[in-house]
């Protein structure tokens, strides 16, 4: 299971939670990227990196940028949060 | 001398309550009026945006009430601004004045830090210092090393620690598109107008048992403080805890607006009023 806040709903057709079949939590991002392709631009740069921008968190623990390789199960929920935005 | 901006404001019943003028009405008007002299005299925030990837998110503001004034008063308001960078670069800030038939009516100041965007369509971004591109738009009487500081902090311990708790209620509240700007984020002068709601359902509730908070609908709201750490978005549910002080004469009201999920406070609100008609300065 994926959640988004508020200001990424409008690139998920504005689901909040989102459930993803997957076996990381870098995967699990990519799979919702392949699912809601306005999201794919919004989440990773040209690199196809997740962007510093966002905080991810695995069950409520935020993970590293080194730390997207973790494991995920179907119990599990990532947690996909814009910090700020600057409009 | 830095550069100020002064332009006439046609007034509508909107802009007011029975008591004076509206703060969050005033905030947007203030925000429009900051952009309005980024655009004459740096460049606008639309290109700021736009050509320099930068963003401004709002980090504190106040709203200091002068003289009583009316709609009945003015058919406009005059209003002038000036902006500033403080920080080295780490914030922009700006102040504005609002006169009601030459009468100063309100004084505004709000800061905001610069971002960095990412350039994604969310338009997310990290706290970064200006480029020297735009800080070059400055004047150098407009740029200012010393960082602004937020009075919030100051005050809340002091009225916590000084005051007599009277009243506290929670509020709950979503936040809802109209509520937000054009990166389905809140648009801050929001605060202001939670934090006031939230006021208002705490004198509903404990207002006939504590009288003297009636003063607090009867009189004019005389400063309003504002202090963020990071923002709602679109259908983040949250509640406004509201704690009513009196202290030196004063009602104040310290609001913490907090996130239903993980209940971190996101913003902080001080309103302070009159006790009794009496004035500070």
């Amino acid at each position: 299971m994926v959640r988004v806040n508020g200001a990424l709903l409008r690139f998920t057709d504005y689901r909040r939670a989102i459930t993803v079949a997957a076996p990381t939590v870098e995967a699990a991002l990519g799979k919702l990227a392949e699912e809601f392709q306005p999201l794919r631009k919004v989440l990773f740069d040209r690199e196809g990196n997740v962007r510093a921008t966002h905080k991810i968190f695995l069950n409520g623990e935020q993970l590293e940028r080194d730390e997207l390789g973790r494991p995920t199960g179907d119990a599990d929920s990532v947690d996909l949060l814009l910090a700020i935005s600057g409009g | 001398m830095p550069r100020w901006c002064a332009y006439q404001v046609p007034l509508d019943t909107g802009m007011f309550t029975p008591l004076g003028l509206q703060p969050t009405a005033l905030f947007r008007l203030a925000f429009n009026g900051a952009g309005d002299w980024l655009g004459r005299n740096a460049m606008s925030h639309r290109r700021l945006v736009k050509d320099h990837s930068t963003g401004l998110v709002i980090w504190s503001a106040s709203f200091i009430s002068g003289a009583p004034v009316s709609f009945f008063d003015a058919d406009h308001l005059d209003v002038r601004i000036t902006g500033r960078v403080c920080g080295g670069g780490t914030q922009f800030a700006c102040e504005g004045e609002v006169l009601s038939s030459a009468k100063p009516a309100a004084y505004m100041h709000a800061c905001c830090v610069p971002l960095r965007l990412d350039g994604d369509p969310a338009l997310s971004g990290v706290p970064a210092r200006l480029s020297a591109e735009v800080m070059a738009t400055f004047l150098p009487e407009e740029i200012d090393a010393r960082p602004q500081r937020s009075p919030v902090p100051g005050v809340r311990a002091a009225v916590v620690r000084e005051g007599t708790l009277l009243a506290r209620h929670q509020t709950h509240f979503t936040i809802h598109r109209h509520q937000c700007e054009v990166a389905d984020q809140w648009f801050w002068p929001e605060a202001a107008s939670l934090a006031s709601g939230a006021r208002e359902d705490l004198l509903r509730a404990a207002a006939d048992g504590v009288p003297v908070l009636k003063g607090a609908l009867g009189t004019q709201l005389r400063r309003l403080d504002l202090l963020f750490n990071r923002p709602f978005f679109l259908f983040d549910d949250g509640a406004v805890v509201s704690s009513a002080y009196e202290w030196e004469g004063r009602l104040v009201f310290i609001h913490e607006l907090a996130g239903a999920g993980d209940g971190h406070v996101r913003a902080v609100a001080i309103e302070q009023f009159a006790r009794d008609g009496l004035i500070w300065d």
